[in-house]
């Protein structure tokens, strides 16, 4: 029997259409506009370039350092979905596996936590960041990333451990293994379908992320992309070619991982919403 | 192996949770606590100095600072609006692509696409299509209707950073509504068409109930979220015109930094958002779940 659909399947492909030409359209538009001259784009936005100014990118690549910029994203991201990972696994299988009060509270502590705006806790964050010397080191901001992200990995993990039979860890136990060693050899390797979610999840905070570098980020040679971005668009309000050549630049990176894993990306958003 | 048998619980605990617990006390925890007390100080960005005021920042911000009260109303109006708009379009994108199951992975990818890009991104690519792209395609193509004052007028900007949120955002309820209808038994469907349930009756009495769940997820991961939008305002209107289009975030943000720089009253403005936040997404969430087991 063939599936009855709620609408007939011309109007689907028209609704498809038109949904994709709004989707695409920006991005198709700013990269289009920026192989353009700054006469040619206001001539018209959607002709197709006469000739491929790759200038527009040679003069955005000199003036600024992308790539000192993409290193500091880079940096940053690894090292706080590292320790986001590190500390949430531990401390959400240790939370789930353990009863009692002090657990529960322990684990209260992290989940009443996640629904704080940043906005609440942004200024005196800067104080104990302008403390603790974190502010503008792109090796240091990771540490601020950890503490800002790591309650929604330990929930996350806490939901998945339970699904995990004991029986794996206790005998692991009776052969003589550790604790340290049992989580690290034994439990870890099978927190990898949610430990992918929140690698995913992270990745797109972290290497996203506007508001923390902004406010953190003071030193021009710490800045992240986006950062750069925001610098430049200042800088050059209106010349749209060069402000599009920096926005392909920037976003390239997560497009282009977007391409190869978007499989596992789209998936662990769907995971990460659903167990959460 | 002896001693790792005979430790007790709550010191394994305690060495397990220490790495988690020295970052979360240090980056969210004390800066919280910080918070609700300097949310009570007149402190200032600018000297070290600092007075115990009681209740006055928040007395201020509810009777002579119209101009918060003003971005509260205006929040409001965009998280009711966003929180409708994204839940419809994606669900409706969920079904829509899920209705031709051989393009299903094209669209889906290409939905969720705006995702990646980091809002402020995103925002800047509209800001060209807003000031550049539309004002030329109005006068020298038929697309007469795009002739709008699209960030002059403070009506229009509203309109345009809706635009630019369900641009960006509904592609991730979509992938979780694609999930979602996944999950609805196929079986029940097809029980359905043979007693002769019309398309739309089935996705009212069967899809819907069955989905409700990822409904509940959705309403809450949008409504936290619309509360603190900031990117979005402060590259596309900058609070402008005049500063109709301030939100909560940008006010706070503008209080802090651009102004007097009064943390102390700054800090009060987002301990109130913090609450409007917790009192109505504990709501929301209650309502819905109870919706969930009556279905």
């Amino acid at each position: 029997m063939r599936k009855r659909s709620l609408i007939p399947s011309s109007l689907i492909v028209l609704l498809l259409i038109i949904v994709t030409i709004f989707f695409m359209f920006p991005i198709v538009l700013a990269v289009v506009n920026s192989l353009k001259s700054q006469g040619e784009m206001f001539k018209s936005v959607i002709a197709w370039p006469k000739a491929l100014q790759w200038e527009n990118y040679k003069y955005v690549l000199t003036e600024v350092h992308i790539l000192r910029s993409l290193y500091n994203t880079f940096i940053i991201t690894i090292l706080s979905i590292v320790g986001i990972i590190f500390c949430g696994a531990l401390a959400g299988y240790k939370l789930s596996r353990t009863p009692g009060k002090v657990s529960a509270f322990i684990f209260f502590l992290f989940l009443s936590s996640m629904l704080i705006p940043f906005y609440s806790i942004m200024f005196s964050l800067i104080q104990v960041a302008s403390g603790l010397h974190i502010q503008g080191s792109v090796y240091r901001l990771p540490l601020i990333y950890i503490g800002l992200g790591v309650n929604f990995a330990i929930f996350l993990y806490h939901g998945f451990v339970k699904s995990i039979p004991r029986e794996l860890e206790e005998s692991a136990q009776m052969d003589g293994c550790g604790q340290l060693k049992t989580f690290t050899r034994i439990i870890f390797p099978l927190l990898l379908p949610i430990t992918m979610t929140i690698v995913i999840l992270d990745i797109l905070w972290v290497w996203n992320d506007f508001m923390l570098p902004l406010i953190m980020i003071t030193d021009y040679k710490s800045y992240t992309l986006v950062l750069l971005a925001s610098t430049f668009f200042s800088e050059y309000s209106t010349e749209w070619s060069y402000i599009l050549s920096i926005l392909v630049l920037t976003s390239l990176p997560v497009i282009l991982v977007y391409l190869v894993f978007q499989k596992y990306i789209v998936q662990g958003i769907a995971d990460g919403a659903i167990k959460g | 192996m002896y001693r790792a048998l005979k430790t007790k619980p709550w010191i394994s605990l305690l060495a397990f949770a220490a790495p988690a617990l020295v970052f979360y006390v240090i980056f969210l925890l004390i800066p919280t606590l910080g918070g609700v007390y300097y949310s009570f100080t007149d402190w200032n960005g600018l000297f070290r100095s600092y007075h115990f005021v009681g209740f006055s920042n928040y007395v201020e911000a509810f009777t002579e600072d119209s101009r918060f009260i003003y971005s509260l109303f205006y929040t409001l109006k965009y998280v009711l609006a966003i929180v409708i708009l994204q839940n419809v379009i994606g669900l409706g994108l969920a079904v829509l692509v899920e209705s031709r199951m051989r393009t299903k992975a094209l669209f889906r990818t290409l939905f969720f696409m705006p995702n990646m890009f980091s809002v402020y991104i995103s925002t800047l690519m509209w800001t060209f299509i807003f000031s550049t792209a539309f004002p030329q395609l109005a006068e020298k193509t038929l697309l007469h209707f795009l002739d709008q004052p699209w960030l002059g007028s403070s009506s229009m900007a509203f309109v345009s950073i809706l635009l630019v949120s369900v641009w960006q955002g509904a592609g991730y309820l979509m992938v979780i509504y694609i999930a979602a209808l996944q999950g609805v038994p196929r079986d029940l469907q097809e029980a359905a068409t043979i007693d002769g349930a019309t398309p739309f009756r089935k996705f009212l009495h069967i899809t819907l109930p069955m989905i409700m769940p990822a409904i509940t997820i959705c309403a809450f991961l949008t409504l936290n979220g619309s509360f603190k939008i900031f990117e979005v305002v402060y590259a596309l209107t900058g609070g402008g015109p005049g500063y109709s289009t301030e939100v909560i975030a940008f006010n706070i943000y503008q209080e802090g930094f651009a102004r007097d720089m009064r943390y102390g009253y700054a800090t009060a403005k987002a301990m109130i958002l913090f609450l409007i936040i917790l009192v109505i997404t504990v709501t929301q969430v209650a309502v819905l779940k109870k919706k969930e087991v009556e279905a």
